[in-house]
């Protein structure tokens, strides 16, 4: 079952590692992400980071979505990592099981502006997030489990 | 208190706010400010044991990424002055020390989101190829953080202390005494932390080795360090060495990594860079976070850094303009690993000044690449493992006013931290990431990653038994032949109180109780218990 999908451009870093795998339980962290699953020196270094706790997959979207959907799935706690708010929206789509995003980072790119200290978002992104919250789906800004619950639909 | 009394008090602070250009070594910790404050105030001991309490209740707090615990840095010198001026030790400590953090944490957040507005000179100066603008205005903006928390500080000392030392003197006896006792039950709130980043079903006996070792056999936090540094040895087998160290010969087993990465990272053959420069990157990388700030992190910081090596490479200023702008792009990494980064973009940039084809956008990916992952790697280590046994240890010995307490916390931690901190810069630059390939085809990673856990979680586990102190005065029976509570509990399980109470906070942590709510709660708790004389 998933746990948690996270988007943070920084995909697995100390956050993830030392906060948010533990205080979920996570046994299992997908990174979901089409460049990086291409390539082998940015995976090297993710499994250098990846907490001792857990396994870590990188896979492609798609293929991501195939394990995620998998039967066997179902008994792993699985923390879910895309690096933008475009990919979560894909993910959503193909994940009914979905209730909640948790937004972690996305630095400031040409046109945003930040909604939060460690949150970035400029018009494609508004409109991603418009479409996900007609889903009915929770978007919430924390950068670790312990702070404070921002809802992304208030800072708007 | 006297204006000079003052101004000393404020250059503490500012002292504690400089650390973000003296590399995150805990100088700014309340363990090491509170003796600095016990000394101007003429009493060392009181210092040290004040600071000590104060740094296990913000025990839990660390910098991971960018979020921002409160502010012990001002909470806990106001805090320590008043405490040691009214002569009524740690518990008025506390009392100031919670709220004023959280109130000088916003100031602090204030001034991260302000200093963005410095992007756009930034920008431009690197247009300019102006090398020495950038570090100025690195420094200068550096430098408002103790210039403006030191100012906080200052006036916080001339309007309050009057109002604070009246308000200190009202405090009756009651509350005072709940005050002790609820300062006793807040470290569980950083334990619980703790275990909360540490604490799974397969390294859990080792919480309750730490417990048995201290409680039952009264070991000192030393040994209980030194013990847990040989088990975690012993149980994951890193003394039998299977991977062999990196050497120059190994490095043909590489011939099959085939991404392009690997392939444009071979060693400088004629290099212009100095033994010299790779030590000022070192030097330089501890002043990685004086222009932290919420828009691109730590990237002033970084171009800080590497500036020395830019300077010898780049001799016009077209290509010293593109190397700057290349290096004030976004980044954020764990400090203490940061110089691995810089070493081996110090060697993309040195193979980028004499290869005209060399694609110089590969030298961010690198860094964008690394900096995430070995965040995860350095955060995990130094502050899950490394600063948990320094404060471990440091508070354990300054509770009881030993000095050596906040000297062998700094220690403990720096030697780790500063010798690897250098190491990095010059493996990072000698072996690029043929080195990473090397540790994760090997299993030392591994190793180390499930011995350190085991080492912190044998520490925490000894916290609770060794540096809290929860008794009940309770007694079964009346008058004479009345049994005290504490006395059977000291038979049956010694220190079950702090250690239930530890667990009760780790549940409601589990639980995602807001950690206000938890500090709040703990507060009540003595209090209440203090005043119904279930606890003292």
């Amino acid at each position: 079952m998933i746990k948690l999908l996270r988007i943070d451009d920084r995909l697995v870093h100390g956050q993830v590692a030392l906060t948010w795998t533990p205080a979920l339980g996570a046994d299992c962290l997908v990174v979901a992400n089409d460049r990086v699953a291409k390539d082998d020196f940015l995976k090297m270094t993710m499994n250098l980071a990846k907490p001792a706790s857990a396994k870590l997959l990188i896979k492609s979207l798609t293929d991501a979505v195939t394990f995620i959907t998998d039967e066997r799935a179902k008994n792993l706690k699985i923390f879910i990592l895309v690096d933008c708010i475009q990919d979560a929206a894909k993910l959503a789509d193909e994940l009914p099981e979905l209730q909640s995003i948790n937004f972690g980072g996305i630095r400031a790119k040409e046109g945003s502006r930040p909604i939060s200290k460690a949150v970035s978002v400029n018009d494609a992104d508004i409109a991603s997030i418009r479409e996900l919250l007609l889903k009915g789906i929770n978007l919430e800004i924390r950068q670790v489990p312990t702070d404070k619950i921002l809802l992304v639909e208030d800072t708007l | 208190m006297e204006t000079t009394t003052y101004v000393l008090l404020t250059l503490i602070a500012m002292f504690g706010h400089s650390e973000d250009f003296l590399g995150t070594t805990l100088l700014s910790r309340p363990l090491v400010l509170g003796p600095l404050v016990g000394l101007v105030l003429g009493d060392l001991q009181q210092g040290v044991v004040i600071g000590a309490t104060l740094e296990l209740i913000f025990m839990g707090n660390i910098k991971v990424g960018a979020a921002i615990p409160p502010d012990v840095i001002t909470g806990g010198v106001l805090g320590t002055a008043f405490a040691i001026i009214s002569g009524k030790g740690a518990a008025v400590a506390l009392a100031l020390a919670v709220p004023i953090s959280i109130l000088a944490e916003m100031i602090i957040s204030g001034l991260f989101i302000f200093r963005p507005v410095l992007n756009k000179k930034f920008a431009r100066y690197a247009d300019d190829g102006d090398y020495k603008k950038v570090e100025r205005l690195h420094i200068l903006s550096g430098l408002l953080k103790p210039l403006l928390m030191g100012a906080v500080t200052l006036l916080a000392l001339l309007l309050g202390s009057d109002a604070i030392r009246t308000f200190v003197e009202t405090i009756p006896p009651w509350v005072h005494a709940g005050l002790g006792v609820a300062g006793n039950m807040l470290p569980a709130l950083g334990f619980a932390l703790l275990m909360n980043l540490m604490f799974n079903k397969t390294v859990a006996p080792y919480f309750f080795l730490g417990f048995i070792l201290t409680s039952y056999l009264k070991l000192p936090m030393i040994a209980i360090g030194g013990l847990g540094v040989i088990i975690a040895l012993i149980v994951t087998g890193m003394m039998h060495k299977e991977a062999p160290a990196v050497s120059d010969s190994d490095f043909d087993d590489f011939d099959d990594f085939d991404d392009e990465e690997t392939a444009v990272l071979t060693p400088p053959a004629i290099s212009v860079l100095t033994k010299k420069d790779i030590r000022s990157l070192f030097i330089r990388s501890m002043a990685l976070e004086a222009n932290f700030n919420f828009e691109t992190w730590q990237n002033t910081g970084f171009a800080f850094s590497i500036i020395p090596v830019l300077k010898k490479l780049y001799k016009t200023r077209e290509s010293m303009s593109k190397a700057l702008k290349r290096h004030l792009q976004f980044f954020n990494t764990a400090p203490h690993g940061s110089t691995l980064i810089i070493g081996i973009s110090a060697a993309m940039e040195e193979q980028n000044s004499r290869e005209p084809d060399f694609d110089p956008e590969s030298i961010n990916s690198v860094k964008l690449g690394l900096m995430g992952p070995l965040a995860g790697v350095f955060d995990s280590f130094f502050w899950g493992t490394v600063k948990v046994i320094a404060a471990g240890v440091g508070t354990s010995l300054a509770l009881n006013g030993n000095l050596l307490g906040p000297v062998l916390f700094l220690l403990i931690f720096n030697i780790p931290h500063l010798w690897l901190r250098y190491k990095l810069a010059f493996i990072g630059y000698e072996a690029g990431t043929r080195f990473l390939q090397e540790l994760s085809k090997s299993n030392v990673m591994d190793k180390l990653k499930s011995g350190s856990s085991i080492l912190g979680l044998t520490v925490v586990g000894a916290m609770p038994a060794l540096l809290m102190s929860i008794k009940t005065p309770l007694k079964i029976g009346s008058s004479d032949a009345a049994v005290p509570v504490q006395g059977i509990l000291d038979q049956i399980v010694p220190n079950i109180l702090p250690l239930a109470l530890t667990f009760l906070v780790y549940y409601f942590v589990r639980k995602n109780i807001k950690t206000t709510y938890l500090l709040i709660g703990l507060l009540l708790l003595g209090f209440v218990g203090s005043v119904l004389g279930l606890f003292n």
